[in-house]
């Protein structure tokens, strides 16, 4: 088969990028008469790259490769290599017109061909060594960034330095002003948390609401060393927390469609704004809503928790416990405490000692856990190893994109 | 003058009173069949009475009794009212104890006195008048309390803006001045009692008075605990130069984590070393900021010779969590009247078993019932008011200068560190000598 897609599954752990080399040399007695378009989503500024823009861009070549006329690999540096036939040079030219709307208002898109590319063409044809060459080196650049990760992850557990200027009430006083002042639709991510039973594709139970702290702090305060105050940073929670709220409040998106978790403070769940939004949630009926809540806040005054709890509960809210790792579990007792639910993270040494884990675990309730970061296959393996059925991460979120690619091509097979 | 400026009859001002009361008025020809609900949110614990709590249990209550098509108000004292007619006092019952769920860890919850309790039923047919003299007095309590607030001046919360201000002039407060100080006593099974340590910590509502009388400093738990890092560097350079004519036999202090890992408290360290013992006193916000980083400092600090106290426990916070697992040298528990119930008494007892009663401080003892049912629970250390008194007592048994003083100046002087008090003293040998006594019961 010519036009195989790049197997999920069996090859997950295969990169992109080699499969693009491997594809590329299967395709070397056809290259007559195919392309190339190498599209810079990359240099893209970090709030146009969010997932689902990924998600939509590679979207936007579905048709073509359903129709088994082009196949579209997503690198890791979120670059998109598009390989196709020239007879249909003038869909995938409409499929960049569309993207090139989407990011119309990235300096990418408003500068293309002044200093550098939106995208860059070939023809297989007569530059199939060059195509080649640059698939090879993505794939170089891609191990590298991969073993430097990994230095860095190592070296950071060695040197725990504070890095940047220090966090202090004065900027404090400024963000928060920039905050209100911000457009925070820009900085909302969502994340699904799914129920993965078995083999079968994963299922959106609900989806997590929130603003990525590291791209507010690259948009406001890129040389401020946050953790340097963590109660100044606590302090911005809350501010964040009323933004979203009142982000939310706000009718004209379709942001709160469906079963929702927002992360929030017990003194905002006390707070005039949360009882606005709960009055807007009542007049729209929506679905279920989660509340995440961080273990240092509902310590810091057990008495505020429970009563914020059980307005909650009252309310039809469920409470989550967010962020805790396996060693945490014994400190923070969810049955004693009334939550709905806890977050779990994912990390490796979870295979240490499994049993003694996986009593712990069990104790816990297993239903009630759900699994986070996942990162890796691995996560979902153990999960299900232990009994867990409720996973998010980065993971679950590239097998939802593949299985609504794989639902697409099924959909576009019957209709034929 | 309190007429307006149309020259017409003076204004009355509207309040939630007023309105009680008139609506009040105005029923009293169709009383028949009606019922009135008072619920006595004011009567809660300051803690569980904050505008927010009390906010939202209006809005639950406001939903439940919305169909009954009544008259609600919420009143400047936090009660809350509601007139309504043809409901089912079984009804207003239910309701009445989901509300009152909400505030299950308030003693007011589960009080029996009906003239003390949650909530008041009037039924209008019958109790019309007590129910118009309930309004009338409310309407007289609320003039008199607004009359007074007028020469309060305005207290603003702590925000990051008025956390920059009072940063600014920390430098320029006498810290001593508001640094209090305050023995822990352990009883021996002879039944001597001696200071295991002075616990040194700051009078934040007399830091408050002199850094910045027009900040509620505790209104921001986050930027209070962000001053209160500071706060800790200056108590450790006070302590360091504060002049005691003996030191004591050990400092207790309640840092935040950071600070118990900064040069300066090892500075501090150094200046006591071999002539003094330390504590250090964690709080849960602190230690649930970062597991991990606790235990690591814990385990510091306990390398470098000194004890470790969990703070802050209380008949709620043991409910939540296994106190032993934080294996500090000692837990600090709150003593509170309700701990003597058959019920917590027992409930404390499970708590604190795992730990070891004689890892227990009881702080916040202020009568002897407390340091009772300490002893027959087999703790043996003690902190409080009654505790002050009694070493107070004892000093002054071996003063040469105790004729001059009460009792209760004897206290107040232990209590601080510097200042006129303690300049007041005649002999402040004895004031930092805490002697132990021989027998106490």
């Amino acid at each position: 088969m010519q036009n195989a897609p790049p197997a999920a599954g069996s090859n997950a752990s295969l990169s992109q990028e080699s499969l693009l080399i491997d594809y590329l040399q299967r395709l070397e007695r056809h290259r007559r008469d195919r392309r190339c378009v190498h599209i810079h989503l990359s240099q893209l500024q970090p709030v146009n790259r969010r997932d689902n823009h990924m998600r939509i861009a590679a979207g936007a070549f579905d048709s073509l490769v359903k129709l088994l006329q082009a196949q579209a690999f997503t690198l890791a540096n979120v670059d998109l290599m598009v390989i196709y036939k020239a007879q249909v040079q003038d869909e995938v030219e409409a499929a960049i017109v569309k993207l090139r709307f989407l990011f119309s208002d990235d300096p990418l898109v408003i500068n293309d061909g002044l200093d550098r590319n939106f995208c860059d063409w070939f023809s297989l044809d007569r530059e199939y060594e060059d195509v080649i060459g640059l698939a090879q080196k993505m794939l170089q650049e891609e191990q590298a960034r991969q073993r430097a990760v990994q230095e860095r992850t190592e070296s950071e557990a060695r040197d725990n330095r504070p890095r940047g200027t220090p966090f202090t009430p004065e900027l404090l006083v400024r963000t928060e002003a920039a905050l209100f002042q911000a457009d925070l639709a820009n900085l909302m991510r969502r994340q699904a948390v799914c129920a993965v039973v078995g083999q079968s594709p994963p299922q959106p139970v609900f989806h997590e609401l929130f603003i990525s702290i590291a791209d507010m702090r690259q948009v406001m305060m890129p040389s401020v060393n946050v953790a340097s105050s963590p109660w100044l940073f606590q302090e911005l929670t809350e501010t964040l927390d009323r933004r979203v709220l009142s982000l939310l409040n706000k009718h004209d998106d379709r942001t709160l469609e469906g079963d929702i978790s927002i992360n929030l403070n017990v003194s905002t769940i006390l707070s005039p704004d949360f009882l606005t939004f709960d009055d807007n949630i009542k007049a729209g009926a929506r679905g279920t809503i989660v509340l995440e809540l961080q273990k240092v806040d509902i310590f810091a005054d057990l008495g505020a928790y429970l009563f914020a709890r059980d307005f909650a509960h009252d309310r039809g809210y469920r409470i989550c416990i967010d962020g805790l790792t396996y060693s945490m579990l014994p400190f923070v007792n969810r049955e004693r405490l009334g939550a709905d639910l806890i977050k779990l993270v994912w990390e490796n040494s979870l295979l240490d000692e499994k049993d003694k884990k996986t009593d712990a675990l069990r104790r816990i309730g297993v239903t009630r856990i759900i699994l986070c970061r996942c990162d890796a296959p691995g996560a979902i393996e153990y999960g299900h190893s232990v009994g867990i059925t409720l996973f998010q991460g980065r993971h679950i979120e590239t097998l939802l994109a593949e299985e609504a690619r794989r639902r697409g091509t099924a959909r576009s097979n019957q209709k034929r | 003058m309190n007429a307006t400026a149309f020259g017409g009859k003076p204004q009355e001002v509207i309040t939630p009173e007023s309105l009680l009361y008139d609506a009040a008025e105005r029923i009293g020809r169709i009383r028949d069949g009606r019922l009135a609900l008072h619920i006595h949110l004011s009567r809660l614990q300051p803690q569980n009475r904050e505008e927010n709590k009390v906010r939202i249990a209006f809005r639950m209550f406001e939903s439940m009794v919305d169909i009954f098509h009544g008259q609600l108000f919420l009143l400047t004292n936090s009660d809350v009212m509601l007139i309504c007619k043809d409901a089912r006092i079984a009804d207003l019952d239910g309701i009445v104890y989901k509300l009152k769920a909400l505030f299950s860890k308030d003693p007011l919850a589960f009080t029996e006195d009906d003239d003390n309790g949650f909530a008041t039923f009037y039924d209008l047919t019958v109790r019309y008048d007590d129910f118009l003299e309930v309004a009338a007095q409310m309407v007289a309590e609320v003039k008199k309390r607004k009359a007074a607030q007028q020469t309060v001046p305005q207290i603003q919360d702590l925000d990051a803006k008025s956390l920059t201000r009072v940063l600014s002039r920390i430098g320029s407060v006498d810290i001593a001045g508001v640094v209090r100080r305050q023995p822990c006593v352990r009883i021996t099974e002879d039944n001597a009692a001696e200071v295991m340590f002075q616990e040194f910590y700051m009078s934040i509502a007399d830091l408050q008075k002199v850094l910045a009388p027009d900040v509620n400093l505790l209104a921001n738990r986050w930027l209070f605990q962000h001053l209160s890092q500071v706060l800790d560097l200056k108590v450790l350079s006070v302590l360091q130069d504060a002049g005691f004519r003996k030191l004591p036999t050990a400092y207790s202090l309640n840092l935040n984590m950071a600070t118990a890992e900064s040069p300066m408290f090892d500075r501090f360290l150094a200046s006591i070393r071999g002539r003094a013992g330390m504590f250090v006193e964690f709080q849960l916000a602190d230690i649930f900021s970062n597991l991990d980083g606790f235990f690591r400092c814990r385990d510091t600090l306990k390398a470098k010779g000194c004890g470790t106290v969990l703070d802050g426990m209380s008949t709620i916070t043991l409910e939540f969590l296994d106190a032993e697992l934080y294996d500090t040298d000692y837990v600090k528990v709150s003593w509170s009247n309700d701990m003597a119930s058959d019920v917590l008494t027992a409930n404390l007892t499970d708590a604190l078993g795992p730990v070891g009663f004689d890892r227990v401080i009881l702080s916040r003892c202020d009568s002897e019932t407390a340091i009772e049912w300490g002893l027959d629970l087999g703790i043996r250390h003690f902190q409080g008011r009654y505790l002050d008194s009694m070493v107070s007592a004892v000093t002054m048994t071996k003063c040469d200068k105790a004729e001059a003083c009460t009792l209760q100046q004897c206290t107040q002087r232990h209590g601080v560190i510097s200042g006129r008090p303690r300049v007041d003293c005649g002999n402040n040998d004895m004031l930092d000598a805490f002697p132990s006594l021989k027998a106490i019961r």
